[in-house]
């Protein structure tokens, strides 16, 4: 048993020497750590925070923002073992084949990879992620006991599935540094408590990272001489550690096209975009509501657009949920009454829900990360979010939300009601997945990336980002799963590149 | 239940509305009442088509229905839905021959 070793207790000056130092503990770092357990590097996790929530570790996180109204910056992720995962929701989707396609709609999309290429990680993240066996894509035939599907005939949207991340006997999802701790104590990696890197030093060539600058809050500081160096802070961190690293790359590492932290992304999910009727008012209970399919996962079904149909309209990605049952006015009483009578159905059970969704946001480079003069207890500066939401990003939501409720009409299933026009209209109910996406992205072109395919910095041979930072393009699917995915083929990539 | 939805989906369902006019309200007769027959609620319709934006006036709207809904109002509606031809009413997603039909209840 490798027990944790907390940094406060290190005498100051101390010096680390392994093969690899991952940096940050949360779901990247953890289960990078893992992949590579079994290998003969000497790995060492550095995590900033304990085994559990300790204010003044997270106040290192606050910054500002402004723009778009968003998450308060030290409100949106946890620091400490397990990351944000320590207050996720456990919601999984694989990305869909389309997300990693360059779409000619969309400025700066596309992956240098494919959906392909990740297929043989997935197993194993749902794994981590603990959500069951793998049936995301066949869950219509296993989900009939539990209730019809809805039919919504031929058209551009489907009824998709999310699983669930579930715990062993709880309802909680899988938080990484508990459900783990064990695990990595078992294993030959080091893992490093309360250990704050504050810097990462190129070699004067700026083609290697020579060291890691690290400190307490206790006061103690301590240097890593990895040979290799995974970068694993989250969507927000890996920006900051890399643009706060400027004494050789003056414009910080990796910065040198000005791409560092430009691309933030995240999946809005603004609430009541739509009322949904649904004719017969038989709705299964996995449309609005979580459900366990026997001994299997926990599932919910979700309206997704095809790829046909985003490539023939020009759509980004969406995934609709169904939420809590709403009562009608009297003109949409009016509207099912009429409809329903016109297309001889009958709506004397009709019941309305409320619908809302997840979005997948358009890229931009002007929704960005960058340093302010303000610093954290250790002397980093502290980060600012300029945010920003397009007009495309709702008004190419609203055609995917046509398509659902033509085919619901087309179907004779029900009907739907498009609640907001107005850009206001959708900002009073927005909210976000607090999904940190896009601002180190990944391209094989060094001028449109910061890291290559295989995560690497470019042009930096032994420094590598893992996270949801290095997503060119987002999806709209929630990030971990995929980006475990990512994470275990960059281990993959690393046993070749360490030998 | 959408309360309203269930007393007209009964009726509907029972065949009531073709047979008697127990519940029907009387309206002065217009030119218009080969398209409007088609309505079971009428009144319901009007509401809607009260939301039905755009000025076109009651002789436009008939004339495009007359031409729309040669085989009834159902297979009108069903075969706009499968085609796109959809519009917005007050937020709602209409087929266009019930959109229409609604704002010629509402305007005749
Ligand atoms: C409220 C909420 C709900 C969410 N729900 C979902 C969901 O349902 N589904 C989903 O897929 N995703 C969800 N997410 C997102 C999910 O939590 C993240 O995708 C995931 O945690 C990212 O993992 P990560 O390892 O890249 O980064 P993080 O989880 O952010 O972990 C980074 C780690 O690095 C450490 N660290 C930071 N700076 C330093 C430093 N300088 N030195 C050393 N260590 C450092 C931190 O302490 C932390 O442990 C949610 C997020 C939030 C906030």
């Amino acid at each position: 048993m490798t027990a944790p070793i907390d940094a406060r207790t290190l005498p100051s000056g101390t010096v680390l020497t392994p093969d690899l130092a991952i940096i940050g503990g949360g779901p990247a770092g953890i289960s990078l750590a893992l992949a590579l357990a079994n290998t003969k590097l000497n790995i060492l996790l550095l995590e900033s925070g304990g085994e559990n929530f300790d204010p003044a570790n997270q106040k290192m996180y606050a910054g500002d923002a402004d723009g778009v109204h968003y998450t308060a910056l030290d409100a949106g992720r946890l620091r400490f073992l397990g990351g944000s995962t320590n207050h996720w929701g456990g919601w999984c989707r694989p990305l869909d084949a389309i997300d990693f396609e360059k779409r000619d709609w969309i400025p700066h999309s596309g992956w240098p990879m494919s959906r392909k290429s990740l297929e043989g990680y997935y197993q194993h993240a749902q794994k981590l992620v603990e959500a069951g066996p793998w049936i995301y894509d066949k869950a219509d035939a296993i989900i009939a006991a539990k209730g019809e599907l809805l039919p919504l005939g031929d058209g551009g949207i489907y009824t998709s599935w999310f699983q669930f991340s579930k715990t062993r006997d709880s309802d909680l999802p899988t938080y990484f540094g508990h459900r783990y701790e064990d695990d990595l104590k078992r294993s030959r990696v080091k893992v490093l408590l309360n250990a704050n890197v504050t810097g990462i030093r190129l070699a004067p060539d700026a083609k290697r990272v020579e060291r890691l600058d690290g400190a307490t809050l206790n006061g103690k500081s301590f240097t890593v001489k990895p040979r290799f160096t995974v970068l694993a802070c989250g969507g927000m961190e890996n920006v900051r550690l890399l643009l706060a690293s400027n004494d050789v790359m003056t414009a910080g590492i990796g910065n040198q096209n000005d791409l560092v932290g430009r691309f933030f992304g995240d999946n809005p999910t603004p609430r009541d975009v739509g009322t949904m009727v649904v004719f017969s008012g038989a709705l299964a209970p996995y449309y609005n509501n979580t459900m366990q399919m026997g001994d299997g996962p926990v599932m919910r079904a979700t309206f997704s657009p095809t790829g046909d149909f985003c490539r023939a309209k020009k759509v980004a990605g969406s995934l609709t949920t169904v939420e809590q049952p709403v009562e009608l006015d009297e003109t949409g009483k009016a509207a099912v009454i009429t409809t329903a009578l016109a297309l001889g159905v009958d709506a004397s059970s009709a019941k309305a829900y409320s619908i809302g969704c997840g979005m997948e946001l358009l890229p931009d480079p002007d929704r960005r990360l960058t340093l302010t003069g303000e610093k954290d207890a250790l002397g980093l500066p502290r980060l600012k979010l300029h945010m920003t939401m397009a007009e495309a990003d709702f008004t190419l939501y609203r055609k995917t939300l046509q398509e659902l409720g033509r085919q619901l009409l087309a179907s004779k299933t029900g009907m739907l009601r498009l609640n907001f026009d107005k850009r206001e209209e959708w900002s009073k109910t927005m909210d976000w997945g607090n999904h940190h996406l896009g601002t180190t992205r990944m391209h094989a072109d060094p001028g449109q990336g910061v890291v290559d395919a295989n995560q690497m910095v470019h042009g930096i041979g032994n420094l590598y980002v893992a996270g949801s930072s290095v997503f060119p393009t987002y999806g709209s699917s929630n990030p971990t799963l995929n980006l475990l995915a990512l994470t275990l083929r960059l281990a993959d990539h690393l046993k070749k590149a360490t030998a | 239940m959408i309360a309203g939805v269930a007393a007209v989906g009964a009726a509907a369902a029972a065949g009531l509305y073709r047979f008697t006019d127990l519940f029907r309200r009387h309206y002065a007769p217009t030119p218009y009442d080969d398209l409007l027959g088609q309505l079971v609620d009428r009144e319901q319709a009007a509401r809607l088509g009260a939301k039905v934006a755009g000025g076109a006036n009651a002789g436009a709207l008939a004339a495009r229905l007359r031409a729309a809904l040669t085989g009834g109002l159902t297979a009108a509606a069903i075969a706009d839905a499968g085609a796109g031809r959809v519009q917005d009413v007050d937020g709602w997603l209409l087929p266009d021959s019930v959109a229409l039909l609604s704002a010629l209840a509402a305007r005749a």
